[in-house]
């Protein structure tokens, strides 16, 4: 297994531990809509904290790795990353419209007061999990199948 | 539209060559381990330039490390 392939699997571990958190507390506490207990935000904030500086934590041990042992990741591995990122771009971008039209849905039937002023940010942090979450599983499919050279 | 296919004989030409070990051939061409591994399982079409090394490393044409089938 690549060193590129072994950060795949942290990140998959990252993200997918991070949707899960959000699924709990979703299922728990309803939609974000109605959340007015502080505690359950802050819950959520601090999950997304977590899993990104988990992801800082990581790329730079990557990079302490690339400047100890040069070169960690060859072509195949820059090809896959590079399809994987553009999977992960339209699924993140796919997810960010159909929260938007929520956001939007919810403003035409309920009015502004439904909505909580947070809505937006958690629409950010959605959408970059996602894009991270999806460009984990796509490179990991992608290390089991076919994959040439300039192909995207 | 059939896709094209590009075999290649890594394999083969790393037994020719002393028994060459994955790790040697990626070693010398300026790739990992598990690029040798997919490209000889057919599950990677390198780009030209990586062509070039493998065929260098093995002192053989590019042709006789790979074939092109439409």
């Amino acid at each position: 297994m690549t060193i590129s392939q072994k950060t795949a699997w942290v990140q998959l571990g990252i993200f997918g531990a991070l949707v899960i958190g959000w699924a709990a507390l979703f299922i728990v506490n309803g939609t974000v809509f109605y959340w007015q207990d502080e505690s359950v935000k802050m819950t959520f904030y601090w999950l997304s904290a977590a899993a990104f500086a988990a992801l800082v934590i990581m790329n730079i041990a990557t990079s302490i790795l690339k400047s100890r042992y040069g070169a960690i990741a060859d072509e195949r591995d820059k090809a896959i990353f590079r399809r994987a990122s553009l999977w992960a771009t339209g699924t993140s971008y796919t997810v960010v419209v159909a929260l938007l039209l929520v956001l939007a849905i919810t403003y035409m039937n309920k009015g502004a007061e439904a909505i909580s002023v947070y809505f937006p940010l958690f629409i950010v942090l959605i959408g970059g999990a996602t894009l991270l979450l999806t460009q984990a599983v796509a490179a990991l499919i992608m290390y089991g199948r076919k994959v040439e050279h300039g192909e995207s | 539209m059939e896709r094209a296919s590009i075999n290649n004989r890594i394999r083969r030409l790393r037994f020719d060559n002393g028994e060459m070990t994955q790790e040697e051939l990626a070693k010398r061409v300026g790739c990992t381990r598990q690029t040798i591994i997919a490209l000889e399982q057919g599950k990677y079409v390198p780009s030209i330039e990586l062509a070039f090394k493998i065929a260098r490393a093995f002192g053989v044409t590019l042709e006789d490390v790979f074939q092109y089938e439409a």
